[in-house]
């Protein structure tokens, strides 16, 4: 049996487990990544670049979790900073209850959690084979080396790529559609249980966007992966998504089921952005812009809400106190959270729930 | 034809086209660009008689280098025995010219070839760990770039005295900082690509990061700037010996050579130009070389 499929059987098994109550693969505890912005002859810290500022969310075993936001919200940088490509400034990241660093060393982790990233060009050696490329991960984890190939055409074959046809190319004789899922077959490769997606398809034309899509749910399946899916897309995290987190500014503003926060949208944030969602219905045509401007800039984040600047129910309150992200009277269910004074009993605005 | 026909037709014509690219790999398409390159192919095949002549010259030469006939002094070209003439002491120029060629490309080719080793891993640590290690190493480069690099090497070499060693040392610190200069941006860029980043995510170090990802993307780039060094190096070198500060008479060296005829240049102009010709030649085609296989190299067009 080979480690697929025994991995297959495994999760078969975790996946009953987790029909009754789900385990968390990740937990996150007040992440925060300030940039200093360096300045003067001394290059002294003169500002700081609030890119991921004090967020804590969970992802549970076996679903996709969508990140959205405007460009600039920090969604990279939260993927960087889960990943330990960037060291964080603040908080915790536990995986399957170990703190990394700590209890789990960040070489285990990195079997466990993989990313795809959003530029299949670059993210590729031009100089190397697209095998040596996905075996490359194996063979620093202490994989043979003619082991870790093989891991490599098997891989291969699960992305939809003929290993007989492929193994020898170079990035630069594929199509994009080709490197993302070569790209993805790279991430498989150390058989991870977590899969970070940065804007995995969006560089992609909406065909084999799609294609890719179908891919990543059906090796979802196969394999028992969780993924963090971050994307700006809405349409595509709709369609991908159990839950959704939306970001605005380093900051969480919503997170809950996908069907909450796309038909019971809480935050005006979330509907601003919901309501620029282009449609391919005529009847759901709208003329004016949900929201103009730009995000303000995250070197001085406004006080209070920091989307106060851009909302159209902005009050005195929004100004001056931070909403805690926290369940609302307003939701049905335990899941849906919101950062928003309009969804929080006694908060001072005048449209809160009493 | 019906059109789905049409289309297997073109599906397959696209197919064989595709399975043609993918049967070579990446060094294969350059060889077979370079050999579409007229200009590169003779000047490669230039530059290869000019190295073996050189290097096979105690076969080729018909005379002894050193051995001067007062009686054939700047005997013109053609002369019989002296099929390029003789120079100011009556020596068989061809002879001279081929062992001079010795000891000009070993100089031109080794101070290169020890700044690259240097320089390269220089500017490999300090693009890759930036930082305070890269502005160390960087601002120490830039001490170099403060003089003009034929001033630097005729000062280096004047303060240590004259001697083949001691020239070669000087132009080895010449070549240096350029050569640390390109290694780094070129690796600063590298470091920063997502592959880089994939690679660190699959827990992969430092080391293993250098040598699998990083190197094989620098040494390309870097390898063509040395190439066309090697004749800024044969020219200097030659520089340094018309100087007197490179080999000493009676040794043959090109630039040496051509200083000690440079007297006789209203006698025998031709005979005393050749030396000269010889280095045009050599770093003329050096520098096209190198201009084609950069261009060969970039299969991304």
């Amino acid at each position: 049996m080979s480690d697929y499929e025994e991995a297959v059987v495994n999760s078969s098994h975790a996946n009953l487990a987790e029909t009754t109550e789900t385990g968390n693969i990740l937990v996150v505890n007040g992440l925060r990544k300030f940039f200093p912005v360096l300045g003067g002859i001394l290059n002294r810290t003169v500002a700081e670049v609030k890119a991921v500022d004090d967020i804590s969310f969970s992802v549970r075993t076996g679903e996709v979790l969508g990140i959205v936001g405007e460009s600039g919200c920090g969604k990279s940088t939260t993927a960087r900073l889960l990943m330990h490509l960037i060291p964080s400034d603040a908080g915790t990241i536990a995986f399957d209850g170990q703190t990394i660093g700590g209890d789990l060393e960040l070489r285990g982790m990195r079997r466990q959690m993989q990313m795809v990233f959003q530029d299949s060009y670059s993210s590729l050696n031009p100089r190397l084979p697209i095998e040596d490329t996905i075996a490359f991960g194996p063979k620093v984890h202490g994989t043979p080396a003619d082991e870790a190939r093989a891991r490599a055409h098997d891989i291969l074959r699960k992305v939809g790529l003929d290993p007989a046809q492929f193994i020898r190319r170079y990035p630069h004789e594929l199509s994009g559609g080709q490197r993302q899922r070569v790209n993805i077959a790279r991430a498989l490769a150390l058989e991870p249980r977590l899969l970070i997606l940065d804007e995995a398809v969006s560089a992609l034309d909406k065909s084999v966007e799609a294609q890719v899509l179908n891919l990543l749910l059906d090796l979802k399946l196969e394999l028992a992966l969780t993924y963090i899916f971050i994307s700006h897309d809405l349409n595509v995290v709709q369609y991908i998504s159990d839950r959704v987190l939306v970001m605005y500014l380093g900051k969480i503003v919503e997170i809950g089921a996908v069907d909450d926060i796309y038909e019971r949208t809480l935050h005006p944030y979330t509907q601003a952005l919901l309501s620029a969602m282009p449609s391919m219905d005529p009847d759901r045509r709208i003329e004016t812009p949900p929201l103009t401007g730009d995000p303000p800039n995250p070197i001085n984040p406004p006080p209070g809400c920091r989307f106060h600047t851009r909302c159209p129910f902005s009050e005195v309150v929004c100004a001056t106190r931070e909403p805690e992200l926290a369940i609302s009277p307003a939701t049905n269910g335990a899941a849906h959270r919101v950062a928003c004074h309009m969804r929080s009993a006694g908060s001072g605005h005048t449209q809160a729930p009493a | 034809m019906s059109r789905r026909a049409l289309d297997e037709k073109q599906q397959a014509t696209v197919d064989a086209a595709q399975v043609a690219v993918q049967s070579r790999g990446y060094w294969a398409t350059v060889l077979v660009r370079i050999g579409e390159d007229k200009v590169t192919l003779v000047c490669g095949a230039v530059l290869l008689v000019i190295v073996l002549s050189v290097v096979f010259a105690d076969w080729i030469a018909l005379a002894d280098p050193y051995k001067a006939d007062m009686m054939k002094r700047l005997k013109p070209i053609g002369t019989p025995g002296y099929p390029l003439g003789g120079d100011e002491m009556g020596r068989d120029m061809l002879t001279r010219l081929l062992y001079g060629g010795r000891l000009s490309l070993f100089m031109g080719v080794t101070p290169v070839v020890t700044a690259l080793g240097i320089g390269g891993l220089l500017g490999l640590v300090a693009g890759f760990l930036g930082g305070r290690v890269n502005m160390l190493i960087m601002r120490a480069m830039d001490v170099f770039y403060a003089f003009p690099s034929v001033l630097l090497a005729v000062a280096i070499s004047g303060a240590l005295g004259a001697g083949v060693g001691n020239a070669i040392l000087s132009l080895t610190l010449v070549f240096i900082p350029p050569l640390t200069r390109v290694t780094e941006s070129v690796t600063t860029q590298i470091k920063n690509l997502d592959y880089v980043e994939a690679a660190r995510a699959s827990g992969a170090g430092n080391l293993t990061i250098i040598r699998v990802h990083v190197l094989s993307n620098v040494l390309g780039p870097v390898f063509i700037y040395a190439t066309s060094l090697i004749s800024v190096s044969i020219i200097l070198a030659s520089g340094l010996s018309f100087l007197g500060l490179g080999t000493e008479p009676p040794e043959p060296e090109w630039g040496l050579m051509l200083n000690t005829l440079r007297q006789s240049i209203y006698v025998n102009p031709w005979v005393a130009a050749l030396p000269g010709l010889m280095i045009f030649m050599t770093s003329l085609t050096f520098n096209l070389l190198s201009d084609g296989i950069r261009s060969a190299m970039d299969v991304r067009l």
